[in-house]
């Protein structure tokens, strides 16, 4: 018997080993951390349960019959971050380039199963140089069952990818349905073609880390939603994503006390607001100063900054935060906000996450670019999200809510549960100075009519009361109880009931 | 008695007199300059008046408006603050004409006093100590020489409409008194219109000491000891105490009584104040006399117990003095340190914007710690006004004490959104040389020639930074580990070893909950703190081994950012085991220096603020872009020096358009 336990410990240790201590060197040379030691930071110490430690790869090609390491590259299993259970594949660089066979595939798609069987979130930590070309289709095919999982997984359970190493070819369209993706700096990249074809099909020359490394994704295409330094610090980070989200769609937000008090009164909200309205503020202090303690989870911070999306808590439950920033482009809407937006309101609403809404929009981007790039479509699919999400809706407008883009964001109109205004708040069809240029356009030659109309028209309609009148505004607050008035509306909309009418899915302008 | 006073200057001091004039039982009237619309001296007046736009020759230095705004309101007196109009003779000869009291000395004493020739002669007459020199007009650069010889080297040839450095040079031999007197005469014929000059005994080891003074319209007068002011940063006062190290009772009374008699030469009716240089032998010498409040005067208040604003109201509303000189309280030790909006690791470049969080230290007991501000949480540092933006003054039993409880009310000053120089006054706080006593005005120049940066505000007691942040990540993790939905029975569970990770180095602690807090084990030494902090407040109130501190934290993605004795360190808490990986993580050199600014979005770039060659500092303005009929101001990453301009103003420009290349 002692025999058989003595087995299994050296067959454990080899296993653990991967690939080999050289390669575990080799590895760590690259500033990165073997699949073991990542889940080590990810999961709460020793919790980690290990499955498929002795998987074995079955191709027979190519003198990989002679070549078996157990685990086949990739590490499986479950643990708990904080106590709440996850699952977890980190694939294993070490082992055959962390290359995905059929097997490993397999091994992926059993804690996926698993992961929806019990309705918890998996995180993937990729780190693969693609397919196991030895296997040829197998592993294609391999590859396609992660998808169909990760697509039956979307809106269930959350999913999470980091991207820790190379992630190329058909590999990248897994982390791509996945909720979230993280990358590491100047260690992870990720394309559907590689430097080399690009050069040989378009002779542009570029880099892997140009053409898709950490802050390419996160400041040009918008793949990624964050950017870290180094491996510690994304599963560190991953760790703090994690404490936002409920487990599945079967759960509210969770729940984390606070001792931070509702009625907090901040009053230099009071003066955020500028008094010029064309001088911008930055959005994010009113975000941190009503959230709990001060806790906001930014996403995609470095892509689309004209408008801020994110995940905070309020009384300790999660919520979803999406803020026009001031600060870039006036916070208008454009192609990439709209998309941005669009995507995290609808993650929200799949987890009944209830989304904050804080508004100053002057309107959409004009431009040719906007135009051809499809704004329509595009700015649609952020109207589409609000108009279709049921989970509590609170919007809060600061300053503009001028035009199409006051009834986007998340209006009364469709169906914000609780909308308020700021004092400052600025509800009309757009600007005054645009719409004395047109509703008097006879004047237009005369300043000074001009300016006693605009005058006249601001009076009118730049203040949050004409909206009031008609109740598309609940109540007209004092900046400095934003938090309370936030809070309380969330409170009331704890038990909101609201269901859209049955249908496959709807159509998305995509 | 005064029923209404109108109060003609702006910040700190405005708030100041107003709150005096409403113990007093006085109405108080501020104006007010466009941009200080919602300032706070306007907030707390009970009337207040526009006078115009933001620039103070527009505003607050127009006579006529400050005039007609008493006429509007019926103020009686007005109160000049300092600054502004507060030593313009013409202003209060102009106001006595209209039948305004000036809540200051008589226009005759200013006006004698204005004049740094004139005053010196006053001084001689009334037997005050004045610097040898001569003060006649000097007919060439070899009388010059001839005068400096007679006087003994080192010598000062000074411009006598001079200020702020300018027209002044230091000759210690004949060559150097020769050439220094020619280039001076050049310097104060441009910069003043004005080429006399005069000449006189350069004081070593100076210290600037200056005695408050008191007079009535009765003839009586007091000194209330001095202030030394010897703290400055280009001849600006930095730090203030009262009384001075240096000074003992048998010097403080010489001075007194030689300050006392100028005040009455000039028949002084307010509060006043006498400046000397003192030299390290203790001898002093008349510099010249303020004829309005000081900025520091709070300093003389805390140690006397007297209120100098209600002083010099009760005096210009033809009251007495209500006490003698034997009546003068010297009562501990008062310190004041000028929290300016600055930044005092890039070259104390002024630093204006949105206050977003502002709590000055709070006064538990209402007598050790007074603040003096025009600031408020969420209000705006404009450019057009000093960048002083309050004042902290201390009180103890000893100098000490005082410094003792300075050191903690810097510790509790939160300043967000703007720079401060606090750090900077934190670092002089501990200063051996300061905490001794031991120096003179050229104490910043000699102990900072190159400016000031974070490595010289070591941390005294390194171990109380990893303690702290070891008792903060334990809060953070007991936070972390009440969230619901975790496996039953599988319950998160908080570890006691971690490693705190500060500036790169890694210290293993152990972390356990002791009593009201936790005890953190590090190189063998037991740390107990104890604190009620909570996480949205960026003060943390605590003890640590009983005793009490504070300090500022706030949460930076992973790491806890510490601030306390000037110190700002960076601290990230990990397990054992997460140190051990940390460590084999790559150390990334700084990003390459960008060499070119580019455009951050599509728009009409409306100003190019710097031109080739010009050096810039970080955060220094560089360009101004228009996009949706809103400005942005477009500032440096880094310091950097302009190679070219590339794009000018007026052009439009597209998404990463090159604006300006570095070199």
């Amino acid at each position: 018997m002692h025999d058989i336990i003595h087995e299994l410990d050296r067959r454990r240790e080899a296993a653990r080993l991967g690939g080999g201590q050289k390669r575990i060197d080799s590895q760590h040379a690259k500033g990165r951390l073997t699949a073991r030691e990542r889940i080590e930071v990810l999961l709460d110490e020793g919790t980690f349960e290990e499955w498929d430690m002795f998987k074995a790869h079955r191709c027979n090609d190519f003198g990989m019959q002679d070549q078996q390491i157990p685990g086949d590259g990739v590490v499986t299993g479950y643990g708990t971050i904080n106590g709440r259970l996850v699952f977890i594949f980190s694939q294993d660089f070490t082992v055959f380039g962390g290359s995905l066979s059929e097997t490993h595939a397999e091994k992926i798609c059993k804690v996926m199963d698993h992961a929806m069987k019990a309705g918890a979130p998996v995180i993937g930590l990729n780190d693969s140089g693609g397919a196991r070309i030895q296997e040829g289709v197998a592993s294609l095919g391999g590859y396609a069952d992660v998808f169909q999982r990760n697509v039956m997984a979307s809106g269930v359970i959350p999913q999470i990818s980091l991207i820790m190493g190379p992630c190329a070819g058909g590999a990248v369209y897994s982390p791509a349905m996945t909720d979230f993706i993280f990358m590491v700096k100047d260690s992870s990249y990720m394309f559907v073609t590689g430097p080399e074809v690009v050069k040989t099909v378009t002779h542009e020359e570029v880099t892997a880390e140009e053409l898709g490394g950490a802050v390419t994704h996160n400041t040009k295409s918008g793949v990624a939603d964050m950017a870290f330094e180094n491996d510690v610090e994304a599963l560190m980070m991953t760790r703090r994503l994690f404490n936002y989200l409920p487990l599945s769609n079967r759960e509210k937000a969770p729940v984390r006390p606070t001792s931070d008090p509702t009625d907090r009164i901040e009053l230099s909200l009071d003066t955020l607001v500028p008094d010029n309205p064309n001088k911008p503020y930055d959005m994010k202090e009113l975000i941190l100063k009503v959230a709990d303690d001060g806790d906001f989870f930014e996403l995609q911070p470095d892509y689309a900054k004209n408008i801020v999306i994110g995940l905070a808590r309020m009384e300790g439950s999660t919520v979803g935060i999406v803020a026009n920033q001031p600060l870039v482009l006036a916070g208008c809407l454009d192609i990439k906000s709209s998309i941005k937006a669009a995507r995290f309101v609808r993650f929200c609403d799949a987890y009944n996450i209830p989304v904050v809404t804080f508004v100053d929009v002057p309107g959409f981007m004009p431009g040719t670019s906007q135009e051809f790039g499809g704004i329509i479509k595009h700015g649609a699919k952020l109207l589409y999200a609000y108009a279709e999400c049921t989970v509590p809706k609170v919007t809060v407008i600061t300053r503009k809510a001028y035009g199409g883009a006051y009834d986007v964001m998340s209006s009364k109109h469709l169906r914000g549960d609780v909308n308020l205004a700021w004092p400052s708040a600025e509800i009309a069809v757009m600007g005054p100075k645009g719409a004395v240029e047109i509703i008097f356009r006879d004047e237009k030659n005369d300043p000074a009519k001009i300016a006693e109309r605009e005058a006249e028209y601001k009076a009118k309609f730049a203040n949050p009361f004409v909206a009031g009148a008609r109740g598309f505004i609940d109540d007209v607050i004092q900046p400095h109880e934003t938090r309370k008035r936030i809070c309380r509306s969330l409170a009331m909309l704890r038990e909101k009931q609201l269901d859209n009418p049955w249908r496959k899915h709807g159509n998305i302008p995509l | 008695m005064f029923t209404k006073i109108l109060i003609a200057n702006r910040g700190e001091i405005a708030c100041r007199v107003m709150k005096t004039a409403r113990k007093m039982g006085i109405k108080t009237v501020a104006v007010y300059s466009e941009a200080d619309k919602d300032a706070l001296h306007v907030e707390l007046a009970d009337e207040a008046v526009c006078i115009g736009p933001a620039a103070s020759k527009e505003s607050y230095l127009v006579m006529d408006k400050i005039i007609a705004a008493c006429k509007q309101t019926g103020a009686q007196a007005v109160h000049p603050g300092y600054g502004f109009l507060s030593e313009n003779a013409e202003f209060s000869r102009r106001l006595e004409e209209e039948g305004i009291k000036f809540i200051g000395p008589k226009h005759y004493s200013v006006g004698k006093m204005g004049d740094k020739i004139e005053s010196k002669k006053l001084a001689l007459e009334a037997k005050v100590n004045t610097i040898p020199g001569y003060n006649e007009a000097i007919s060439g650069p070899d009388e010059a020489v001839k005068i400096a010889q007679g006087i003994g080297y080192p010598v000062m040839i000074k411009a006598s409409a001079g200020g702020g450095g300018k027209g002044l040079r230091v000759a210690f031999n004949d060559q150097e008194a020769f050439e220094g007197f020619s280039s001076c005469v050049n310097e104060a014929k441009n910069a003043f219109g004005d080429d006399r000059v005069f000449i006189e005994k350069f004081v070593l080891e100076p210290r600037h000491i200056e005695i408050q003074v008191l007079g009535d319209s009765f003839g009586n007068y007091v000194y209330l000891n001095e202030r030394d002011c010897s703290i400055q940063r280009r001849h600006q006062k930095v730090i203030e105490e009262a009384p001075s190290p240096f000074i003992d009772p048998a010097t403080r009374k010489a001075m007194g009584e030689q300050a006392v008699a100028l005040a009455r030469a000039v028949n002084y009716e307010s509060a006043g104040t006498v400046e000397f240089v003192v030299g390290s032998d203790k001898s002093f010498y008349f510099l010249e006399m303020n004829t309005r409040l000081q900025v520091e005067h709070p300093v003389t208040e805390k140690i006397t117990g007297l209120d100098l604003v209600e002083q010099m109201i009760r005096v210009a509303a033809g009251e007495k003095l209500s006490f003698t000189q034997a009546d003068v309280k010297l009562d501990g030790w008062a310190m004041e340190c000028r929290i300016n909006a600055e930044d005092p690791f890039r070259g104390f470049l002024p630093s204006t914007g949105r206050l977003v969080r502002f709590d000055p230290p709070a006064d538990s007991d209402g007598e050790h710690v007074r603040v003096d501000t025009g600031v408020y949480d969420g209000g705006e540092i404009s450019m057009f006004y000093d960048s002083m933006i309050a004042k902290l003054i201390v009180h103890g039993s000893t100098r000490d004490q005082a410094i003792e409880r300075m050191r903690e009310a810097l510790n509790a000053f939160v300043i967000r959104g703007i720079s401060s120089n606090i750090p900077f006054q934190a670092a002089l706080m501990q200063h051996s040389r300061f905490v001794a006593g031991n120096f003179t005005t050229a104490f910043i120049a000699e102990e900072y020639p190159k400016g000031f940066n974070s490595s010289m505000v070591p941390h005294d007691d390194p171990a109380m930074l990893v303690a702290v942040a070891g008792f903060v990540h334990r809060r953070y993790l007991e936070r972390a580990s009440r969230i619901v939905g975790q496996l039953p029975g599988h319950e998160f569970k908080i570890g006691q070893r971690f490693v705190v990770i500060i500036g790169g180095n890694q210290h293993p602690v152990t972390v356990t909950e002791q009593g009201n807090g936790c005890r953190i084990t590090y190189q063998g030494e037991h740390y107990d703190v104890e604190s009620d902090w909570h996480f949205y407040n960026p003060l943390m109130k605590g003890t640590l081994n009983g005793r009490p501190f504070v300090m500022q934290v706030e949460r930076i993605g992973l790491k806890y950012r510490l601030m306390h004795w000037g110190t700002l360190a960076e601290a990230e808490v990990v397990t054992a085991r997460a140190a051990e990986l940390m460590a084999l993580m790559p150390k990334k050199a700084a990003p390459d220096l960008s060499k070119f600014l580019l455009s951050p979005m599509p728009g009409l770039l409306r100003e190019v603020a710097v031109s080739v060659g010009q050096d810039v500092k970080a955060g220094e303005k560089l360009a101004v872009i228009e996009a949706m009929k809103m400005e942005n101001v477009l500032k440096a990453e880094q310091d950097g020096k302009v190679k070219k301009v590339v794009a000018s103003a007026g052009t439009s420009l597209s998404v990463d358009e090159v604006i300006i290349e570095f070199e």
